[in-house]
């Protein structure tokens, strides 16, 4: 057997990634060492645009963006996965159901989802007020302890369906005589789930959350449709400001130097997820 | 005790209570619903109904005048059926790419395999700002600007690494032992994949169809950029149309992201059959 | 199943080259116009290619969601069409960045032109775009609400101290009497507060752009003039989260009863509240000062990868006749000329056109963008509670400063 026979087969895939992925790489990696004129500037570009408070800011908005998210995606995924795998009537209604968050377009759902928590129109104020659970309406997104956990919020319930689909069709694939082991070892369902069900999703899980780090690394609509990163950049992470920096302040060769230590962070983060995650059963030597 | 309970339940997998089951149904639905019933009851009333203090949940004046803009007055017909076909061709596409390359990395040890899935990766990383010039100078080389093909091909940038990533962990739950068994019986590596891989993780298949599609179907900035014409624009231009500079016509904004989600959901409806697959009780005997 | 989706592969992707757009053909010219303009564009097109049989003008509609970002990147990347309608704001960005033509050979008539929108897109020495629309900010309110408050609608507050009292009267049963922004784009609040700012004497840099004055007493004492509003309570709570488009929403459900805004509110809000009695004044100043606005507008620019820029140079010359140019701008026309066509002659576009001489453009630096998110977020963080006004300005400054050098 050839030992390279793996690498035919990721071949295509390769050759039209690297196509069109070449070019803008070696683009941002020129631009990110030279001036607006074009001249070589070494890492002038990289301590300009480390130097403003707002950097590291939003280095740190970034980091509780990413974790927040990423925390209840998962838990709520699994949870709602683990929930659909059942067996019960209208089953596949409320499948279709879980998908809405995901499918409705991203824009349409950041800009209902702030047209429901503001302070004076907002439906979520009006209702928690109504029924009494609060004396005043909250300023949710104009108070600098709720906007980000807001924020977070839409997230979550914008992706958590991406979550459930994917670790569903893993659950779907798990097969019948590992149940039935664990039965006859007068398993509970509870430990069904512990002992069967999240063994055989690993994979999907980490390959799942590793794209959700990814995602939450480069996903700016949520924020910049609502509020585009303030109130007094209290929302602002690291993808916004490299969108800032090149289209509001047209400083292209800024935003490709922070887009390349963005992207080197990034790097390693992936590389050291599938290094570490690289000895799985199922492969053929 | 241990008899009884093992004999009667080993043909039928047990599962949660029916209560829970029901209350976890209702709290997901509702969740999942709650903006989105706003959104509906938005597209059906009248324009001064949509912003009052207090806000209110039904309309006094029901309308299906925002619909009938939609539908018959605005473009979005037209970009429905371009998303249909630029969405339908780049989730095809990026499939077939993405089953031979999962197969791959899942199936065979190779040297840098880790590298190349690193590689494979990349596309995804890089944000659209740094990238969505240079990769319109390249569509610019190409004359693929304002066509169905260079959006299409763009999109392979959005939707191939994450389907190769995915794909890769659905084929490695598949046991190894079936494709042993295929191999002494002399099956080619391209033959078990169709015929063994491929079936089994039919689910995976379904989910990774599902990512793409909605991925595309969605995308805004590339097609903002890179479909002027009206020929090729999207569903999501088509939105962002019904916003002139001070004004947004938010009835139409919600009938038409209305028309833009229930048709997926309801495709979903359809084909969520497939995704219940796997492996069935005799494949592994024998 | 798998072939199914082969066949039908292949058969979209002979079906999408079959009707791949062939795109413009030489002799063509593009227009990027704005789908708010789109009939009169079509309408002035179809005009234009009556009397010039052989030119073949080609409108493709453009959205105000990501405009900048389009244009911007099309400009870079060459694939550029022929004219662009953008904001002059926008339009030193480009000459600088060396992506669009001058205009000085196109443009008829410089001096019907108002100097303010003529300076607003000239840098080098050259002119670089061709204004066709200025606009500036009023003051909008509710004349019931006035009467209710125990005020003369027809003698609106000229000044600050009046502007205050009457909020102060109008802010009750819950209403609010003046609403400022404080969320959104940043535009919407430095067409808001630096007019306040400019009208104390003061700005965010000095004239000639290399140093900060925005801690300075003048601009410092206009801040807190902006800010108090929402402070003392006579601006919405939601004032963090709200642009003017908000502003203008909660203005028609009557739980604003005057804020900025430009003519452009005044259809909408009639349309979507045909019951409030609208008036308009121009903004208030200090006493004994004058009144100050940001113009705003549009003009015509050609990129410099435009394919037909000989042919493109005279169609825009007839889009900016008196004539043309009073019908296709949506709030007032760049050439004095026009501004006297009847259209225009509106009580309630008067104080609009009253406040239009005292419009002022923004300074033309590079980092002008970046200046004003700096002052931007010090408003914001004056709103929230973080700072006080004089250490938040503080702060701001040493940020412009250092943009400065």
């Amino acid at each position: 057997m050839k030992s390279n026979t793996g690498l035919v087969f990721a071949l295509p895939a390769l050759i039209v990634l690297f196509m069109l992925i070449a070019y803008p790489v070696f683009y941002t990696g020129w631009l990110s060492v030279t001036n607006d004129q074009g001249q070589f500037t070494g890492l002038q570009n990289f301590s300009a645009v480390l130097r403003p408070r707002v950097t590291t800011q939003a280095l740190w908005n970034t980091l509780w963006w990413v974790a927040g998210s990423i925390f209840f995606q998962v838990l709520l995924g699994v949870t709602a996965a683990i929930l659909l795998n059942q067996n019960f009537m209208g089953r596949a209604l409320v499948r279709s159901i879980a998908l809405i968050p995901w499918v409705i377009p991203g824009i349409v759902a950041a800009t209902t989802w702030a047209w429901m928590f503001h302070t004076e129109f907002g439906i979520i104020n009006y209702m928690l007020t109504s029924t009494g659970a609060l004396d005043e309406p909250v300023g949710w997104l104009t108070r600098s302890n709720t906007v980000m956990p807001a924020m977070i919020a839409i997230n979550v319930w914008k992706l958590f369906p991406f979550v459930a689909i994917m670790v569903l069709a893993g659950l779907q694939t798990i097969p019948q005589e590992l149940y039935e082991a664990a039965r006859m070892d007068g398993a509970s369902y509870w430990e069904e789930v512990r002992h069967v069900m999240l063994p055989q999703i690993r994979p999907v899980i980490t390959a799942v959350t590793l794209l959700l780090v990814i995602w939450a690394l480069n996903a700016i609509t949520i924020i910049y449709a609502i509020t585009r990163g303030g109130p007094a950049n209290r929302t602002v992470i690291t993808p916004i400001q490299i969108f800032r920096l090149a289209f509001e302040n047209v400083e292209f060769n800024q935003a490709a130097a922070l887009s390349v230590m963005f992207f080197a962070v990034v790097m390693l983060i992936v590389l050291a997820y599938i290094k570490a995650f690289a000895s799985q059963p199922g492969e053929v030597q | 005790m241990r008899r009884s309970r093992f004999t009667s339940r080993s043909l039928r997998r047990p599962g949660l209570n029916r209560p829970s089951i029901f209350l976890g149904c209702i709290v997901l639905v509702f969740v999942c619903l709650f903006p989105f019933v706003w959104m509906s009851l938005s597209s059906i009333k009248v324009l001064n109904e949509l912003y009052t203090i207090p806000p209110q949940w039904w309309p006094e004046h029901p309308t299906l005048a925002n619909y009938h803009k939609v539908l018959f007055e605005s473009r979005i017909p037209r970009y429905f059926l371009n998303s249909i076909i630029i969405s339908v061709a780049a989730t095809g596409l990026a499939l077939v790419l993405a089953v031979f390359a999962a197969n791959g990395f899942a199936r065979f040890r190779f040297r840098g395999r880790s590298f190349w899935q690193a590689c494979i990766l990349v596309g995804q990383l890089l944000p659209t700002a740094a990238i969505i010039v240079p990769l319109f100078i390249t569509l610019r080389v190409l004359g693929l600007v304002n066509t169905y093909w260079g959006l299409i091909l763009v999109y392979m940038i959005i939707t191939l690494p994450l389907s190769v990533w995915m794909l890769t962990s659905y084929f490695k739950a598949i046991p190894l032992e079936l494709e042993e068994a295929a191999i002494i019986d002399g099956a080619s590596r391209v033959g078990i994949l169709f015929r063994i891989t491929l079936p089994l993780s039919l689910p995976g298949i379904v989910a990774v169809l599902v990512y793409a599609f909605i991925t595309t179907w969605n995308e805004f900035i590339f097609a903002l950029c890179f479909a002027t014409d009206s020929r090729v624009k999207t569903l999501p231009i088509g939105l962002a149309e019904f916003s002139t500079e001070f004004n947004t016509d938010w009835g139409a904004v919600m009938a038409a992201s209305m028309v833009m989600t229930v048709p997926i959901a309801l495709l979903f409806l359809v084909f969520q059959r497939h995704f219940v697959g796997g492996l069935t009780a005799g494949a592994s005997k024998g | 199943m798998k072939s199914l989706k082969l066949a039908g592969f292949f058969a979209l992707s002979v079906l999408s080259t079959v009707t791949m757009n062939t795109g413009a053909q030489a002799g063509d010219v593009v227009w990027w116009a704005p789908n708010w303009g789109e009939e009169r564009a079509r309408t002035l097109a179809q005009k234009y290619m009556a009397a010039n049989p052989g030119t073949n003008i080609k409108i493709e509609v453009t959205v105000a969601n990501g405009l900048p970002e389009r244009v911007l990147t099309a400009l870079r990347s060459g694939a550029a069409p022929d004219i662009i309608e953008v904001q002059h704001g926008w339009v030193n960005g480009y000459a600088q960045g060396d992506l669009i033509v001058p205009l000085d050979d196109t443009i008829q008539d410089k001096e019907d032109y108002v100097k303010a929108a003529i300076d607003y897109v000239s840098w080098n020495g050259k002119i670089w775009a061709m204004p066709y629309r200025i606009e500036t900010h009023g003051v909008i309110y509710n004349k019931d609400h006035f009467k209710e408050a125990g005020l003369d609608p027809e003698k609106p507050p000229k000044t600050w101290d009046d502007l205050i009292a009457a909020a102060k009267a109008l802010t009750k049963s819950g209403r609010y009497g003046f609403g400022i922004t404080g969320g959104g784009e940043v535009g919407n609040t430095i067409f808001r507060s630096l007019p306040f700012i400019w009208m104390n004497g003061g700005d965010i840099i000095s004239p000639d752009m290399k140093k900060a004055v925005l801690n300075s007493p003048e601009a410092v004492k206009a801040v807190e003039f902006y800010t108090n509003f929402y402070k003392q309570g006579l601006a919405p709570k939601s004032t963090l989260e709200n642009d003017g488009l908000a502003l203008r929403r909660l203005f028609i459900a009557s739980t604003v009863s005057a804020y900025q805004s430009g003519q452009f509110d005044l259809p909408a809000i009639q349309k979507e509240n045909p019951n409030i009695k609208l008036g308009a004044m121009m903004i208030p100043a200090p006493a004994g000062k004058k009144t100050a606005a940001v113009l705003g507008g549009w003009s015509y620019v050609i990129p410099k990868s435009a394919k037909n820029p000989v042919e493109s140079k005279k169609f825009l010359q007839f889009l900016n006749t008196t004539e043309n140019q009073g019908y296709y701008t949506d709030t007032f026309p760049a050439r004095t000329s026009s501004i006297k066509l009847p259209r225009f002659d509106d009580s309630m576009l008067k104080p609009f056109a009253e406040m239009l001489p005292y419009g002022r453009p923004v300074p033309v630096h590079k980092n002008w963008v970046k200046i004003v998110q700096a002052y931007f977020d010090g408003i914001q963080r004056i709103l929230l509670g973080d700072q006080s006004v004089q250490k938040s300005m503080d702060e701001a400054n040493e940020e412009i400063q250092a943009l400065l050098n």
